[in-house]
């Protein structure tokens, strides 16, 4: 097989016949493409490399490991889809949005993974001398696939006639915006013909794969025990997802999903309840509960932000209250009130005393335009720690103990349920985390009822048109006050009760837990961020956004000390590129992207 | 105990410190109604430009006589350079987008700059002294000014006197005016709505960096977070004045400073609040002003009520 | 000059002409010096079509926001029914006031059902923790105004884009889709505001048809428009507003062969108009003077004969006029007279 390197053809081509981003005849790119694949999966049966050195071990013939299965996926998935574009029988129903985007991306993941780990393998072990035939065999494959995919035709949009007056800076903004767009429609697939009626049992049945699948993948991230495993996982994962995407897969998915919704939800939550069965020690439950708190709190503040548009940058501080309320009730020592509440005594304390505060906040600013929430849900949040700090019996009375916080929080006892004791369910032996990780998951499952149920109703209906537009909102007769204090309140008191929760899980709550922003997540920036990242206004967002943005710092170690940083910088792009999020609402991403479909132009000034 | 006038004095000197920085929030909101979040980066980086100008370029041992323009210079420079560069790249691309997303962006610059300074600047992981102008304190009457305040009572002042001038007298200023109250048509009357509003940002930012200055001199060391509380501390201020208004964010500054003494020096002598004087919770007492303030009279001290164009 | 405003083309069903719906008087409304509506009285009476025109800046959306408690006048009053609307918006519509905005404003990003259903919002009860527990009669309710808002899509010929975006809909519908949200409120007062700038010909034929069948629904209906032939056809009567003050009411003939609405439009002073100066000064005297006396004794005794009685249209403004106008109130709604009295300072003092 010859691969020749051609040079990549200037995007500027005239929009005459259909043709690709390189200049191979589609003929001979489709056939490069699945042969690359087909080439990609057989050498990740060989070895990539000779020593065990690189972690995985990819040295082993017949027995893909680590980095190869990934790799192994993703080819799997290029030669699908490129024989489903052959038009092979049985294969079609992978492709109900056309198959050459989602070829693109398929090999996008094959090659970014495979040549990441070679590179890897070359970096780590010094050189690629370092590499056996199998490494050479999948780079060559995967570049095939790539270069392949690339040539496959697509529709060029038109450019703009270019005004002759304009400088030279402008003229190059001009071609570099058209090459993007080019760049864009050349991964850009049909939609998705709508999926028949299928007998209710297949249609279950496609459900549970899909949830099972979910879960797989997730397990399989939290489970990678190496920084290399993890960003292989990132590429595939990212850019497989969106080779599904574009295949049209996910949106019949969602079809059907949304024909089965409770269905769906309840699904969705036995995957979850499933997942510390599929772990073997308690380490990964414990990150398993963390994300399911973040998440949660995440989930409760896209209520406040996503349904009713409320910027609240202090949502922390809610689960602070909570967390402190019920570490207060929960008989620790270092608690002024030797009180012990049960769980669902303090639970209510905690969720009361977040309402409280949530209305105090609310109460004075929700009147006045929305910037005004932002910056003082941003002073509570720092005020909460101040406070909290101050409390000590030196600066203040006595109640929070300062920053050394207040610890040895007991296990909880439901009905003689020890939480903090090992339980022996099915056979599988479940740690603390894990007796944790289904309380919070109960949680969980509170704060999703609220928010589709609320969110499906007239006062949900009223927080998207505030959003939309106050002043019509407020001329529909909707108490634009009451309305906006309702959906705070609310966000408070759940952000509270996963308090609750959360100071059980991690024995101690100290004022320092509840930051604006810090390394750790939850902090109301990272809260803020999963809500965005994932998608307001919808449920799966921030559960996606939440794992995401807690793995990558938990795995990727050595981002360390830039993660902060990095994570501030991805912020902006975000915002920059693509501000709807990885899980677009409907609504939010036509309100994001107001340039093309509107068909008039909805000011919103001066009636 | 210190005396009344005393505090008057410091709380005006803290406050005048607040309003150099809240004038950069509130040009921009006035003009943009945007909360530019990462402002009290702004001011942060303004400080350490001019530590590095101490530090990095002047030979050591420099008067501080002769050090302290250049160290002015350096700091405007750094300020106002990532000032314009935010706008330029962040903002200006999101001008028409929902009101979150640049609020958002916001978020992420100033995350983004604290910690390239932490992570960048040469020992900025703590707190770094901050170069002393020498000579003890001196008295007017019974009140003393410190030597660390001496450079705030002077540069204070001056600044309004040249602020008030840009906005009254020039034309960039009235443009400026225009702009906040109808950008639409200023922009129609021929005003440079983009160029006004970079302006802006350059010169809410060459204010964050006199005070920033002021602050390293009053504080004696400056560290990478200084930004964030001093920042809601300057908005809690413009807001107090009223948002949007350049002189209000001036009297909500020594308003809230004021206030902000006062209440550190007496609470403690109100029956029952004996153990909420102390330093610890000055911050505390400027955030219930933000809140009294927004309860009552929400468009603040200067602010006019403006009606909703529906 | 007292012109018969009995309306023509009221269907049997529609409850009789006279019950006094919107009652507004003395409406002023001053922006710092700036005074944008001056003292305008204006009565819409039940089944009844009232137009309001006037150049461009004349006051009428101002007029429209005072009624709609967007803005809250800085002088005189707005009755609905006899009883004062209150200063809010949302309660303004509560009260059965419901509008539509010249630059249309709908939820952008909702559906065109959910658009309506919004509109449904003070019609209905069920509150958060009804949703979240699905208390009983949350479906009842939720299915009620599902029923109501596609009734209302029906009307307006809209049903089958119900899961349409709002934002999707063509410009025409978009006007359409946002009378029937502010017919979901079951308003018994209508304010459309221009509701067909931006149309063609036929479209506006359409909204002519469908604002006929809202009044016939038993709506009065107050209406902004540019669109001359529109609101002759439409209006039983019409107000013309200039710089501020109502110039002339009357029925369509009255108004159209009224040269000061012509030299209004076509902004030329007409014959025998006050000097400009004059009027200036007058206006000025007038505002200064009569206006504190304009909201006591009305206010007292409005209240006390508010019932239905009486189409009291209001006197204008002559500073005299102030104490008939309580007195007028009694009078049967057959005599529902206008005054077009001069008023003079059309001149603003600005």
């Amino acid at each position: 097989m010859t691969t020749q390197t051609t040079a990549p053809d200037a995007a500027s081509t005239p929009a005459t016949a259909p043709s690709g981003l390189i200049g191979i005849p589609p003929q001979i790119g489709r056939a490069l493409a699945t042969g690359g694949g087909i080439l990609t999966v057989i050498s990740t049966f060989l070895a990539w490399t000779w020593t065990s050195a690189f972690p995985g071990d990819l040295t082993v013939y017949g027995y893909p490991g680590g980095l190869q299965v990934l790799v192994l996926i993703g080819g799997a998935l290029t030669t699908l889809f490129a024989l489903a574009s052959y038009g092979v029988k049985g294969l079609g129903w992978l492709v109900p949005a056309g198959a050459d985007g989602a070829i693109k991306f398929a090999a996008l993941a094959t090659f970014a993974t495979a040549w990441y780990t070679v590179i890897a393998i070359s970096t780590n072990l010094g050189g690629v001398v370092n590499l056996e035939p199998g490494g050479y065999l999948v780079a060559i494959g995967s570049l095939a696939a790539l270069l392949g995919a690339l040539a496959l035709p697509f529709e060029h949009p038109e450019a703009d006639p270019i005004d002759p007056d304009d400088t030279s800076w402008e003229h190059f903004k001009h071609r570099a915006a058209h090459r993007w767009t080019t760049v864009k429609a050349a991964f850009a697939s049909g939609t998705a013909r709508p999926v028949g009626k299928l007998p209710s049992y297949v249609e279950i049945l496609i459900i549970v794969a899909v949830l099972a699948l979910g879960l797989f993948v997730f397990t399989y991230g939290i489970g990678t025990e190496y920084d290399e495993l993890f960003i292989g996982f990132l590429l595939t994962a990212g850019f497989g997802f969106a080779a599904l995407n574009k295949s049209g897969l996910i949106a019949q998915a969602s079809q059907i999903t949304a024909r089965h919704q409770n269905i769906t939800v309840c699904g969705a939550f036995v995957a979850a309840a499933a997942f510390p069965f599929t772990q073997t020690d308690d380490q990964y439950a414990t990150l398993g509960v963390y994300i399911l708190v973040f998440a949660t709190v995440a989930l409760g503040l896209n209520i406040v932000v996503g349904l009713a548009g409320l910027l609240d940058l202090g949502y922390v501080a809610f689960l602070g209250v909570g967390a402190y309320a019920a570490a207060m009730v929960s008989g620790s020592p270092s608690s002024p009130f030797h009180v012990h509440f049960p769980f669902w005594a303090a639970a209510l304390v905690g969720a009361a005393a977040s309402l409280v505060f949530g209305v105090l906040i609310g109460a004075p600013t929700l009147r006045l335009r929305g910037d005004y929430l932002a910056i003082v849900t941003l002073g509570f949040g720092e005020i909460f720690r101040i406070t909290a700090n101050n409390l000590d019996g030196t600066s203040g009375p006595d109640i929070t103990n300062g920053s050394n916080g207040i610890s040895s929080i007991p296990n909880l006892d439901i009905l003689g349920f020890d939480f903090g004791a090992i339980h022996n369910i099915l056979g599988f032996e479940i740690g603390r985390f894990a007796n944790y990780f289904f309380l919070m998951l109960v949680i969980t499952a509170v704060v999703v009822l609220v928010f589709r149920r609320s969110g499906d109703s007239r006062i949900g209906r009223a927080w998207v048109a505030i959003r939309e537009d106050e002043t019509a909102a407020l001329a529909m007769g909707i108490n634009g006050f009451r309305v906006k204090l309702i959906a705070f309140a609310v966000g408070a008191s759940l952000a509270g009760l996963a308090g609750t929760v959360q100071a059980h899980v991690t024995y101690t709550v100290t004022p320092e837990q509840y930051l604006f922003a810090g390394p750790i997540p939850p902090n109301s920036a990272f809260l803020l961020a999963a809500v965005v990242l994932g998608g307001m206004g919808t449920i799966g967002g921030p559960l996606i956004g939440a794992s995401l943005l807690f793995l990558i710092p938990n795995k990727l170690q050595f981002l360390g000390d830039y993660q902060l940083f990095a994570f501030g910088i991805a912020l902006i792009l975000l915002m920059r590129f693509r501000p709807e999020g990885l899980i677009p609402n409907r609504r939010r991403q036509l309100e994001f992207h107001e340039d093309a479909e509107a068909p008039t132009v909805l000011t919103k000034a001066g009636a | 105990m210190n005396e009344l006038p005393q505090q008057l004095v410091n709380g005006l000197l803290l406050g005048s410190m607040y309003g150099l920085v809240a004038i950069g929030y509130t040009m921009v909101y006035g003009i943009v109604q945007l909360i530019n979040f990462a402002h009290g980066e702004i001011f942060m980086t303004g400080a350490f430009g001019a530590l590095t100008v101490y530090l990095y370029i002047l030979p050591d041992g420099t008067s501080m006589m002769i050090a302290l323009p250049l160290m002015l210079v350096g700091a405007v420079l750094v300020s106002v350079t990532i000032a314009v560069g935010a706008e330029r790249f962040a903002y200006r691309p999101l001008r028409n987008a929902p009101r979150l997303a640049p609020l958002i962006t916001a978020i992420g610059l100033s995350l983004a700059l604290q910690q390239a300074v932490w992570a960048w600047y040469p020992n900025a992981t703590s707190a770094i002294v901050f170069p002393q102008i020498e000579g003890g304190p001196f008295k007017i009457g019974s009140v003393t000014i410190q030597t660390g305040d001496i450079f705030l009572f002077i540069a204070a002042p001056i600044s309004m006197a040249i602020l008030g001038y840009f906005v009254m007298k020039t034309r960039t200023g009235r443009g400026m005016q225009a702009t906040a109250q109808d950008p639409d048509t200023a922009k129609l009357m021929g005003v440079n709505t983009d160029r006004i509003i970079v302006i802006a940002f350059a010169l809410g930012a060459t204010f964050a960096a006199v005070g920033a200055v002021a602050y390293g001199l009053k504080y004696g060391q400056i560290d990478f977070k200084m930004g964030f509380l001093l920042g809601l501390k300057a908005f809690t201020a413009a807001v107090l004045g009223g948002i949007g208004n350049i002189y209000g964010a001036m009297i909500g500054g020594l308003v809230l400073g004021v206030a902000e003494t006062l209440a550190t020096a007496y609470i403690a002598d109100i029956p029952g609040m004996d153990k909420f004087g102390s330093n610890a919770w000055a911050d505390v007492w400027a955030f219930v002003l933000l809140i009294l303030v927004l309860l009552f009279r929400p468009q603040g001290l200067l602010g006019e009520r403006v009606a909703d164009r529906a | 000059m007292t012109t018969d405003t009995t309306t023509q083309d009221t269907t049997p069903g529609a409850p009789a002409t006279g019950e006094t719906v919107l009652d507004a008087r003395g409406v002023t409304m001053r922006f710092g010096g700036l005074t944008a509506v001056r003292n305008v009285d204006l009565t819409v009476n039940s089944g009844e079509i009232v137009g309001l025109i006037g150049p461009n800046g004349a006051g009428k959306t101002t007029f429209f926001n005072c009624l709609t408690g967007l803005y809250i006048p800085t002088e005189g009053e707005v009755r609905y029914k006899g009883t004062v609307l209150p200063p809010k918006s949302f309660k303004v519509t509560a009260a059965g006031v419901a509008r539509t905005f010249q630059n249309i404003r709908l939820f952008a990003n909702m559906t065109v059902l959910e658009n309506v259903l919004v509109g449904r919002h003070t019609r209905t009860k069920e509150g958060f923790w009804s949703a979240v527990l699905r208390l009983p009669g949350f479906h009842k309710a939720e299915a009620a105004s599902r029923a109501r808002a596609m009734e209302l899509l029906e009307f307006v010929g809209l049903a089958d884009k119900a899961e349409h975006l709002a934002r999707n809909l063509p410009y025409g519908e978009q006007r359409k889709l946002e009378i029937a949200r502010a017919l979901a409120s079951d308003p018994g007062l209508l304010l459309l505001d221009e509701p067909t700038a931006g149309m063609n010909p036929q479209e506006t034929r359409a909204t002519e048809e469908l604002v006929f069948a809202i009044r016939d629904m038993g709506i009065a209906i107050l209406v902004i428009e540019h669109d001359m032939r529109f609101i002759f056809n439409l209006c039983d009567r019409v107000a013309v507003l200039v710089q501020g003050e109502k110039l002339v009411e009357g029925d369509s003939a009255t108004v159209q062969g009224d040269e000061r609405v012509v030299a209004a439009y076509l902004g030329e002073p007409f014959e025998g108009a006050p000097g400009a100066e004059e009027a200036a000064e007058v206006a000025a005297a007038e505002a200064e003077t009569e206006t504190p006396a304009v909201e006591t004794p009305e206010a007292e005794t409005s209240e006390a004969e508010t019932s239905e009685v009486a189409a009291d249209d209001t006197e204008a403004e002559a500073p005299e006029a102030e104490a008939d106008d309580a007195e007028t109130a009694d009078a049967p709604a057959a005599a529902a007279d206008t005054t077009t009295d001069t008023a003079p300072g059309k001149e603003n003092d600005r």
